[in-house]
């Protein structure tokens, strides 16, 4: 008899499930086009030529550019190419900003408890009380507009949430034998936190993770929308959407639909397999 | 008895029906009017359209331009008389006025509005910074009561075109017992004499005027007038295709076509009064100088290297001419002669190695967040004129703040080079010329020149331009002021913009000014009163 770890079995799960597989391969998919955006994209997303502005792509047989022309005659295929590296990369880093400080507060917070339990977590409840995008344009408005300091206004905006889940899950694991054993024979608190407890939380954070990097997508999108996240000329979704939308009463469908299909299917990507990975990972709801 | 009781119930419904029809008065008319917000509502402390189109229907000034020119014709004052030398205007005032607050229109107001711009030791001074006192009426040395209804404006020099000035939002004549109640507040409570009242102000939201019932000339057609705010070109048209409202300003130039084949709306549109810019700070003083634009190579390298026509022609969609002078070509003393500097990315890179800076340079440009009649869409533009630099290798960042801090940071020149434009208030070319390029506009914080260009020779061509009055001469002035401005830069000219409003079919009576002011007391139903 075959002895399967924790992560064969994960996987065995994950297989199995065709909505998580759909997503993963979305993912793959945009992760593989913001690689090689260079080497895919037709045009360069930046270059623009007012005198094909606006032009319908390959279904009014323009050949050259396959989804048409945004208002400045900008190939909206190769700025949608190009575009998916900056949502990937503000999802990614966003939602990795967040970790870094919720799930440093969640942990303390969990394993000393009392009075420094209470102080991390009323910070968190005041947090929450903010809609998150209201507070991510708070705090935009505080930095300054820009990508970077939209990438880290969305992770200070998603820190509450995991600093929550992890301050969950440590104080059931903080009750462990092992980590009263490890604590026993002299391990210092810090040790104890990074090598006994972080592995055995991580379960909830990479599925709640994920689940975020979508939501972060939409986020840094709509920051890019209201003007306070990708400054023109970068190729970003939401700013893409933000600057095309006067053409839409024009009749020029293509430049809002296109970007629009690629953020809903990124952040569709993500939900997927974050839904699959949560039921693979949680025995609870295997059956 | 049952019978009599259904007839008694019938005569009662048929008597409460009939009552209803008689007493049934005639349904207020609303009009709403969609538009940016407004910034100030003190006529002589803003100078931005968004505010001066709101006032026009509250205010009213002594003199006023004949519907839809700017032809001078009385107003407040009855008549005029200027002495020999120019130099003393006695005006004499309508004497059946009073201001919607019930205070009576006479001398005193006249001479409150007035030198409470003028006189630093004016009680009311110190609520406001005065921008146009300082542009177009410096020349004003007292305003003086002769007896209740007459009124004695004395010039330090002779001013060509005073009368016209005279006829400006500046000058609107506002009542002094409001104004010393309210104080620094005034300008959220404003008072005129005009055919409308202000009601309520919700900033960001709507701003309600009403009818003057006690109004002293032909009293507005429409009872109320709601100006709402969308500051989104399509959400405006969309409410006016829905009938949410009755008339918009700027439509999106994209949405032109599908406005002629709606046969629920139409369009009005006049050549403007008007030039769109991009303003490149020469100030050495103000905190947003960069050395790079103090040199006339670079800035001739700018200008060589925005394409102006494709700007024309795809985003204003030939709503637009190209602009190569800094005035308009409806307007008399445009210099047609001038040569503009043509599109040649090649030539801007010679240039620019020429100044030393083969590589470019970073640098900012300013877009403003609201569109304007002589720029629908600032963002868009500044986008494209964004990748005419790169190609350069100017590297420029786009900045915006919202419309009221943005003229404010412009005034202080924080920019280094920033969009702008100017809708002209009389038809003269010292409006732009002096307000826009004279030194004497280039005070850091009040700076009506945000380029912040001081050149002596164009003070002294726009002095001996106002103090003659001899048209022909005049002319040649104003072109030499243009030879100036063409040879030093301190502008890329970009369009003079045709002035587009959309209404729903069934408005009237709306007239367009050049001078993109908006009076609405003509305007009604067809079909209603």
């Amino acid at each position: 008899m075959r002895n399967y770890s924790a992560l064969h079995d994960t996987i065995r799960y994950l297989k199995k499930n065709k909505g998580a597989m759909l997503g993963l391969l979305l993912i793959v998919a945009f992760i593989l086009m913001a690689i090689f955006a260079p080497h895919i994209a037709p045009h360069s997303p930046i270059e623009q030529s007012l005198k094909n502005n606006l032009k319908p792509g390959i279904w009014a047989n323009n050949p050259t550019n396959i989804l048409g022309t945004d208002e400045f005659g900008r190939d909206l295929l190769s700025r949608i190419i190009y575009g998916a590296r900056i949502s990937l990369s503000v999802g990614f880093i966003a939602v990795f900003i967040g970790m870094l400080l919720g799930g440093t507060a969640g942990i303390i917070a969990g394993f000393f408890g009392g009075k420094i339990d209470e102080i991390i977590m009323r910070i968190v409840d005041i947090m929450f009380s903010l809609p998150s995008i209201l507070l991510a344009i708070v705090i935009v408005a505080i930095l300054g507009r820009g990508l970077d300091k939209a990438m880290i206004a969305i992770g200070i905006t998603y820190a509450p949430q995991i600093a929550r889940i992890i301050r969950a899950e440590t104080l059931v694991v903080k009750n462990t034998e092992y980590v009263e054993g490890a604590k026993a024979i002299g391990s210092s608190s810090i040790r104890t936190m990074l090598v006994h407890v972080l592995p055995n939380v991580m379960s909830p954070i990479i599925v709640y993770a994920t689940l975020s990097t979508g939501s972060a997508i939409l986020d840094a999108a709509a920051l890019g929308f209201l003007g306070l996240g990708a400054q023109p000329p970068t190729a970003e979704w939401g700013a893409m959407l933000a600057s095309s939308f006067h053409s839409i009463t024009g009749g020029y469908w293509w430049v809002e639909t296109f970007p629009g299909i690629a953020i809903a299917l990124t952040v569709l990507g993500f939900n997927l397999f974050g839904d699959g990975l949560r039921d693979s990972l949680d025995p609870k709801l295997r059956i | 008895m049952k019978k009599i009781l259904v007839f008694v119930l019938v005569g009662m419904f048929v008597t409460v029906a009939f009552a209803g029809c008689k007493t049934a008065e005639k349904a207020l008319v609303t009009f709403v009017f969609a538009k940016g917000d407004a910034v100030r509502l003190d006529p002589a402390d803003v100078t931005d359209g968004e505010s001066i189109t709101v006032m026009d229907n509250i205010f009213e000034g002594l003199v006023k331009y004949k519907p839809g020119s700017t032809e001078v014709e009385p107003n407040l004052a009855t008549s005029w008389e200027p002495s020999s030398d120019g130099l003393e205007w006695t005006f004499y005032l309508r004497k059946d006025v009073t201001f919607h607050d019930g205070t009576p229109f006479n001398a005193d107001a006249v001479v409150f509005s007035f030198e409470r711009q003028r006189d630093e030791n004016h009680p009311f001074h110190k609520y406001g910074e005065w921008d146009y006192w300082g542009w177009c009426f410096g020349e004003i040395a007292k305003t003086e009561k002769v007896d209740d209804y007459t009124v004695k404006i004395t010039l330090d020099t002779p001013f060509a075109p005073f009368i016209s000035t005279m006829a400006m939002f500046t000058v609107f004549v506002v009542s002094p017992t409001s104004a010393n109640e309210w104080g620094g507040q005034w300008f959220t409570h404003p008072v005129g004499t005009g055919p409308f009242t202000f009601v309520e102000w919700v900033k960001g939201d709507h701003i309600t005027l009403e009818k003057n019932p006690d109004y002293w000339g032909e009293k507005a057609k429409i009872d109320k007038l709601i100006f709402r705010v969308i500051d989104d070109p399509s959400a405006r048209l969309l409410a006016l295709t829905k009938g949410e409202v009755h008339g918009m300003e700027f439509p999106n130039p994209d949405d032109l076509e599908n406005i002629k084949n709606n046969p629920d709306l139409q369009i009005l549109s006049k050549p403007g009064l008007s030039v769109g810019y991009l303003a490149m700070n020469m100030g050495e003083d103000t905190p947003g100088y960069q050395e790079e634009f103090g040199d006339v190579r670079v800035r001739r390298a700018i200008a060589h290297a925005i394409n102006k026509q494709d700007i024309i022609d795809y985003l204003y969609k030939g709503t637009a001419i190209v602009a190569k002078n800094p005035i308009p070509p409806t307007l008399w003393g445009y210099n047609d002669a001038i040569q503009d500097y043509e599109y040649n990315p090649e030539k801007a890179r010679e240039l620019l190695a020429e100044a030393g800076y083969p590589d470019g340079f970073k640098t900012n440009l300013w877009a403003m967040p609201v569109s304007r009649p002589y720029m629908f869409d600032p963002t868009k533009i500044a986008t494209a004129i964004q990748a005419d630099l790169a190609k350069v290798g100017i590297d420029a960042e786009i900045v915006s703040y919202d419309w009221g801090t943005y003229l404010d940071k412009t005034d202080n020149g924080e920019h280094a080079m920033c969009l702008l434009g100017w809708t002209g208030d009389y038809a003269d070319p010292d409006n732009f010329l002096y307000v826009l390029l004279d030194p004497d506009s280039a005070t850091v914080g009040s700076a009506g020149n945000v380029a912040f260009y001081r050149n002596p020779e164009v003070h002294r061509l726009n002095m001996e331009a106002v103090t003659t009055f001899d048209l022909a001469k005049r002319t040649e002035l104003y072109k030499q002021v243009q030879v100036l401005v063409h040879e030093d830069v301190p502008w890329v000219t970009l369009a003079h913009a045709t002035q587009i409003l959309v209404f729903r079919s069934n408005v009237k009576g709306f007239v367009l000014y050049p001078t993109g002011d908006y009076h609405f007391d003509a305007t009604y139903f067809e079909g209603e009163g």
